[in-house]
Formats: structure tokens, C-alpha cells, sequence
């Protein structure tokens, strides 16, 4: 309280010169009013921060067991993170050939809070045994101080095979040249742990895994189907609209026609 | 669940095209069981959403009392607003001179969400009589929509004849960078056009909802901090050792 007694005396002060002491003596016990005032709106406002991660942490509580439940369901589905992680619009652009050949062999992604919430979470990859590292988790983690507001973060140190990750590291760059970011590996992110402030911290990769990809990723995986009959469907949609204006058009839309029993399209009795 | 049947009716075809039957099965199975669990996640999380919407709809019942009360403390200190605008960073930038002069007439600040808290808040400013607008009431309003899109409403101000800002443009000579305290403070009430919630970017209303409005106290005494650190200044080039500043008479 010291600081708050300076400011209260120079406030005095400074007023003193201007005059009487009787504003003086009011103002100084409005400020101090003030001051009391922001004291308890403090007060609630740590109350409601609390509240706030209560339920963030019961909540969170509740959703682990369908997360894990998740996992298991996901490891049943080939290439599920690779396909996500293509169809996301972010993320898509991270991974180079060597990294989506990579990608095959991760059984599951996971993105796990620290229990209090608010400390902090981290991120790990789970891979099959595979010709390209040694390790069979790579995690990246966030743990927030505190007291200081610093993010500490660390991360799987990579044991790569022989020959692998090189793009990894500085032999691809040639002197003077921009290294075209497609070939940068998605992996030299477990090499990012340079400390951060809690309002600098800006590692994006991180944050999209957490708050984009993870909650959902099943509408990326989705996506990618989507696009992928997307193509196909647009031909039918545009020969439906177009009419008889292609011949081709008439053989395509029987090749896809359900109804149709015969392999190509030539005769059709109904759609 | 139109979309969900596309979804796996896609994922169907899409297994079709690879080339084993028992795979597809398993694999259309599979997506529909994930499905399942991310509705489920979105249940619990829209729960969550809830709860702590209902967490802040609580607390912001019980500030309301206490902004209440400080509105009325503040009253008691002369300029308070004016001067804990000026001393924020950001905020004194964007008064004009007259706009200084106006503030001398703001009687209260008042920032105040909508009872259910998400969908919107307004930002009012209580003004005596005075010789530059007619309102004693300056409000600006956001009001949020559940499609994303925001409405934005300010009071309309009528200035009297002679003000500055009545003349609006008039003061920015052509060509030239018209330095950010030359237009009023004034014209943010205005600034009414409405914008996607995502795109909102209303930083005046952002400054003051999130960081003058929790504290004001803060930026007011910095400015009577700072003033003093320039006495205190001023008062060691008078008295202090180092006289070189005053000039050759001293020394010797």
C-alpha cells in the first residue's frame, strides 16, 4: 500500500497548490473511496474468474473419457489425422511429401489440459514403429507461469533414422535463398521451444490443433470426402442443368445413375 | 440430419471407389459411430457454454450495484473521465482540443451489457448541458445475432452552430495527413455500419469496454503520477548538483 500512500500524497500536494484544503481533503477521500471501490470489484472479479474455470474444469473432466472413446474409434479409420490435417485449410499447407508419408503411421493425435485448466495442455502425436524415427510420441507442451506470465514449452526431442528429416534441419537451405515454405518439415515445429510472454505466445500451429482440428476433426476428414465427390458431382449437376446440350453428357450421367444395371450406360429404361 | 446423410452417403461412395466391400462396410460404420461421439462432444460443450454464461450472467448482476455506486464517487472527482482518458495510452490520442473541452462536461461513464451478457452491451456517455451539443446522453450500441452479424446504433448528435465538429469536414486541408486528434472523438457515435461479429473491430468500444471501464482508476492516477515525476523533474533541474544545464553562472 505503500505506492497507494505516495500517489495519495502527491495528489495532496499537487492540489495544495491549487488552493484550498478543504477540496483537498474531499478529493483525497473520494480517490481513496475509488480506490476501495476497484478493491472489491477486484475481489468479484477473481471470484468470477474461479467460478468460471470450475466449471471449464468439470467440463473438461466430462469430455476425457468421450475423447478416449474417440481415439479408439478414429485408430479403426485409415489415414484419418492425414486426411484431416490435408482438408484443413491451415494445416493442409504444413505437411511436405516426406512428412504426409509420415503421417501414415500415426495412430492418433491427442490434445490433453493440464488438470487445473488453466496452466496449461499439451500436444502429442502417437506413431506406429516406423523407418523414420525412433520415438513412438512426440509431444509438445505449453505451461503457463503464473506468476511471470511466461509460457514455458517443450518439446519431444526427435531420435530421426538415418537419412530421415532433413528438411529438418539446415542442409536444405541454401545460402541466400528463401526456402520455399512447402518444404519445410511439419516436425521442425517440436523444434520451436523458444520461451514466449504469455501475450507474445503465438505459436498457431498450436492453436489450431487445439481449438480448430481437435474439438472436430471429423468435419475436415469430411471435407476432403466432400471435395473429393464434389468434383464428380458437379459433372452430374452440370449436365442435369445443361439438359441434352452434350451427348457425352447423357453416357456420364447413366454411368452414375444407380438405376442403371448396365455397366455402360447404353441402354436405360427409367432414372 | 439431411447434411449427416449426405455426409455418409458421400463417405459411402468414397468407400465404394476403393477396392474391398468388407473395408467399406467397416469404414462407413466407423465414420457414423464418430459422428455420433462428436454430436455428443457438441452437446457437452454447448452445456458448457451454458454454464459459464450463466457464471458471468451472476457476476455481472452483482457488479452492477457496485459500478452503480463508484459512478456515483466518481461524480465527487472533477474531470475524472477527461483525465483518465487522457492518461490511457491509446484513448488520448483521439481527443481533439475541443473534444477536451467537452469532456469537462461529461457528469459519467457507464458500460453496461445486455442482461443475458452475450447479446450485446452499450456504451453511454451522461453529459451536463453545454455548449456544443444538444444530448445529455451519448450511447452507442452493439447488439449481437445469433446469425453472427452485429447492429450498431449511436445517438445522432446535434451540434450547435459554431462548434468544431459541426463543421465536420471542413478542417482537414485537402492533401494533407489529417493527424488522428483533428477529428472529433465525437464521430465514433456515428460510426454505426454493421459488421460481422467476427469482423467487429470497434477498437474505441474495445478499449473502454475492456480496459478503462474494469479500472479507471489505473489510467487517472498514472496522470497524477506522471505529472508529479515531471515536477519532480523540474524541481532537480532547479535544485540538483548538475548546473551545467543552467549555464556558465554557477559554476565557480
Amino acid at each position: 500500500m505503500v505506492a497507494d500512500k505516495g500517489k495519495k500524497l502527491k495528489v495532496a500536494e499537487k492540489l495544495e497548490e491549487k488552493g484550498s484544503e478543504s477540496i483537498v481533503g474531499k478529493l483525497l477521500v473520494s480517490v481513496e473511496k475509488l480506490q476501495e471501490i476497484q478493491d472489491e470489484l477486484e475481489t468479484i472479479n477473481e471470484e468470477a474468474s474461479d467460478k468460471v474455470l470450475e466449471v471449464e474444469q468439470k467440463y473438461n473432466e466430462i469430455r476425457r473419457p468421450v475423447y478416449d472413446k474417440r481415439t479408439e474409434m478414429i485408430k479403426s479409420i485409415p489415414d484419418f489425422w492425414l486426411t484431416a490435417f490435408l482438408s484443413h485449410p491451415a494445416l493442409g499447407e504444413l505437411l511436405n511429401e516426406e512428412d504426409q508419408k509420415i503421417f501414415k503411421h500415426l495412430s492418433s493425435l491427442e490434445v490433453e489440459d493440464f488438470k487445473d485448466v488453466k496452466s496449461g495442455y499439451s500436444i502429442t502425436l502417437h506413431f506406429n514403429p516406423n523407418p523414420y524415427f525412433e520415438d513412438t510420441n512426440l509431444t509438445k507442451t505449453f505451461t503457463y507461469a503464473d506468476d511471470d506470465g511466461t509460457t514455458k514449452i517443450t518439446a519431444t526431442s526427435i531420435k530421426w533414422k538415418e537419412g530421415m528429416g532433413i528438411p529438418n534441419g539446415i542442409n536444405h537451405e541454401k545460402k541466400g535463398n528463401k526456402r520455399p515454405a512447402s518444404n519445410e518439415s511439419f516436425f521442425s515445429w517440436f523444434t520451436d521451444t523458444q520461451e514466449k510472454d504469455h501475450s507474445d505466445i503465438h505459436d498457431e500451429i498450436a492453436e489450431i490443433i487445439k481449438e480448430d482440428l481437435w474439438p472436430n476433426p471429423l468435419t475436415y476428414f469430411n471435407n476432403d470426402a466432400d471435395e473429393e465427390d464434389f468434383d464428380d458431382k458437379e459433372t452430374i449437376e452440370e449436365q442435369g442443368k445443361d439438359g441434352d446440350d452434350s451427348e457425352e453428357s447423357e453416357d456420364d450421367q447413366e454411368d452414375e445413375d444407380d438405376d442403371d444395371d448396365d455397366e455402360d450406360g447404353g441402354e436405360d429404361d427409367g432414372k | 440430419m439431411v447434411a449427416d446423410k449426405g455426409k455418409k452417403s458421400k463417405v459411402a461412395e468414397m468407400a465404394e471407389e476403393a477396392d474391398s466391400d468388407p473395408i467399406d462396410g467397416d469404414l462407413v460404420l466407423s465414420v457414423e459411430k464418430l459422428q455420433e461421439v462428436q454430436d455428443e462432444l457438441e452437446k457437452v460443450n454447448e452445456e458448457a457454454s451454458d454454464k459459464v454464461l450463466e457464471v458471468e450472467q451472476k457476476y455481472n448482476e452483482i457488479r452492477r450495484p457496485v459500478y452503480i455506486r463508484r459512478n456515483e464517487i466518481i461524480k465527487t472527482i472533477p474531470d475524472f473521465w477527461l483525465t483518465a482518458f487522457l492518461s490511457h495510452p491509446a484513448l488520448c490520442d483521439l481527443l481533439s482540443e475541443e473534444d477536451q473541452k467537452i469532456f469537462k462536461y461529461i457528469k459519467s461513464l457507464d458500460v453496461e451489457d445486455f442482461s443475458d451478457v452475450a447479446s450485446g452491451y452499450s456504451i453511454t456517455f451522461n453529459v451536463d448541458e453545454n455548449p456544443y451539443f444538444e444530448e445529455t446522453k451519448l450511447t452507442k450500441t452493439f447488439t449481437f445475432y445469433d446469425e453472427g452479424t452485429t447492429k450498431i446504433t449511436g445517438t445522432n448528435i446535434k451540434w450547435k452552430e459554431g462548434t468544431a465538429a459541426s463543421n465536420g469536414v471542413n478542417h482537414v486541408k485537402k492533401g494533407n495527413k489529417r493527424p488522428l486528434a483533428e477529428e472529433s472523438f465525437f464521430s465514433w457515435f456515428s460510426e454505426t455500419q454493421q459488421k460481422d461479429v467476427a469482423e467487429l473491430h470497434d477498437e474505441i468500444a474495445e478499449l473502454i469496454k475492456e480496459d478503462l471501464w474494469p479500472n479507471p482508476l489505473k489510467y487517472f492516477n498514472n496522470e497524477a503520477d506522471e505529472e508529479d515525476s515531471d515536477d519532480d523533474a523540474d524541481d532537480e533541474e532547479e535544485n540538483g548538483d548538475d548546473d551545467e544545464q543552467d549555464g556558465v553562472e554557477d559554476s565557480d
